[in-house]
């Protein structure tokens, strides 16, 4: 393994993701978690960057960084924010969760050694946004148009939801 | 090479700097005139040195933080203002040989990393642990969001026109006619939400003086204020340049006066921009939150995504023209 700027680069973004998702585990405060979670999905945008994805790292940080966190941050300050994580009143609850975890870990160790990634993948080093949308528009217009219109139901339903508690 | 990758994102800090001291002595001057004033002139000639001695009262000011602040919260979040605002300038094409970084994607980018500026705003007035920086703070993200998708919209009929989502191509494909005749609409409908992405009188709700004392930043003193109004000018000086390619041209003549260096017609353009931003501010009052929200949603949504559908039309049927 050569050690060049684009290695440096990913073990960096790395760190920063994992440290992030560890920070979200281990802090004590809400709003503290929402911003730790914001800097992972920060360094996930920069390592799209570094796979040539220009387009995904900067919807990433677009929807992800600029959208989603802000929502949680808003849903943290407009409700009951003052709780802070208490220890776990059940024991044997760590040593569930370890389990189920560690199966999934298992599980997903598993499908990516399974699975065939050695065959011939497309060029990336000249990857264009136009090729993106040639591919989107043109070639899966309709699995694109059905997620959208999945969407717009999703949305409508979830105003619907949120008027009817509302009213007296 | 390496040292020229180092200096130049220094040079440009710097003329950032030299231009944001300076923005806010003509804005005061320039506010003054229009109110029958004379405006700063004790500090130096004509008042030259104001700027830079507010700054240097700033800068030794004492660093107070309230003992109920979120202390890491509250010493981050000027960090996190500023550091978007001046990432976005990357990729920004002042000349066509003056530019960082020439990304496939740079107008999304500068949309994508702006609005992680937003999140230095709440967490600052979050942290602040004062109503009047929180109530500041959830206004301003509410405005933020509100006009960014009007602001994203507006520029689609751009991006038709152009065929790319470079800002060099983008300023190339202007060579002939500017984007500001044939997307009159989505530059007005731009303009409009920009001035309300700037914070910037009409839209200056976050940080309404007469209501909310000073918004979110009103915990902050010393340098800490002076990072998110720096932020803040960084992003006039950012918005100005991008309404100047993506509208005005960038740095192709006018009339052909090839004479005149590249970057003398950016600068020219852009501090027109940023004079028609002082302008408004001295002539127009705050308007209302409701109001705020209904032109946001009910008139700059339906007319940018009108200018889409009229862009992408006229595209089809006169293809030479658009």
């Amino acid at each position: 393994m050569q050690i060049n700027g684009e290695f440096i680069a990913f073990f960096v973004l790395s760190i920063f993701a994992i440290g992030g998702a560890v920070l979200l585990m281990n802090l004590v405060r809400v709003v503290h978690m929402a911003l730790a979670l914001a800097f992972t999905l920060l360094s996930i945008a920069g390592i799209y960057l570094l796979l040539n994805a220009e387009f995904l790292a900067v919807v990433q940080v677009l929807i992800y960084t600029g959208g989603v966190s802000i929502l949680m941050l808003f849903g943290i300050m407009l409700t009951r924010h003052r709780d802070q994580e208490g220890d776990s009143v059940r024991p044997w609850h760590n040593l569930l969760s370890f389990l189920g975890v560690g199966s999934f870990l298992g599980i997903v160790i598993h499908t990516i050694y399974n699975a065939p990634l050695t065959e011939i993948t497309a060029e990336v080093g000249t990857f264009s946004t136009a090729w993106l949308g040639e591919a989107v528009f043109k070639q899966y217009v309709i699995p694109f148009e059905a997620v959208s219109v999945l969407l717009l139901i999703a949305l409508v339903g979830a105003v619907i939801l949120a008027r009817k508690e509302s009213k007296p | 090479m390496s040292m020229g990758i180092l200096m130049g994102p220094v040079g440009l800090l710097f003329i950032v700097l030299g231009f944001v001291t300076f923005a806010i002595l003509f804005e005061r001057k320039v506010i003054g005139w229009m109110q029958a004033r004379i405006g700063p002139n004790r500090v130096g000639p004509w008042g030259m040195l104001q700027t830079v001695a507010d700054i240097l009262k700033l800068l030794i000011k004492e660093d107070t933080i309230p003992s109920k602040a979120d202390h890491p919260l509250f010493k981050w979040a000027p960090v996190i203002a500023f550091v978007p605002s001046f990432a976005v300038l990357a990729v920004i094409p002042f000349t066509d040989q003056w530019v960082f970084a020439d990304l496939g994607v740079g107008l999304l980018y500068y949309i994508a990393v702006s609005s992680i500026t937003t999140i230095g705003m709440l967490a600052g007035g979050w942290a602040s642990n004062n109503k009047y920086a929180l109530l500041g703070a959830l206004r301003s993200v509410a405005q933020m969001i509100s006009y960014e998708i009007p602001l994203i919209m507006s520029v689609v009929g751009v991006i038709l026109s152009a065929q790319t989502l470079n800002l060099t191509k983008i300023v190339e494909a202007q060579e002939d006619l500017w984007f500001i005749v044939p997307q009159f609409l989505g530059f007005i409908v731009f303009f409009i939400a920009s001035l309300a992405e700037l914070n910037r009188t009409p839209f200056d709700l976050p940080e309404a003086e007469s209501e909310l004392v000073a918004g979110y930043h009103v915990e902050y003193s010393g340098f800490r204020f002076a990072f998110f109004m720096l932020a803040e000018y960084v992003y006039v000086f950012a918005m100005a340049s991008l309404t100047t390619v993506l509208f005005l041209g960038g740095w192709k003549p006018v009339f052909g006066l090839d004479l005149v260096p590249p970057i003398l017609w950016f600068s020219l353009k852009f501090l027109l921009v940023v004079f028609s931003l002082f302008w408004i501010r001295a002539t127009l009052p705050r308007i209302r939150m409701d109001q705020l929200m209904q032109l946001g949603w009910k008139l700059l949504l339906p007319l940018a995504l009108l200018n889409i559908f009229l862009s992408a039309v006229l595209k089809e049927v006169f293809p030479g023209v658009y």
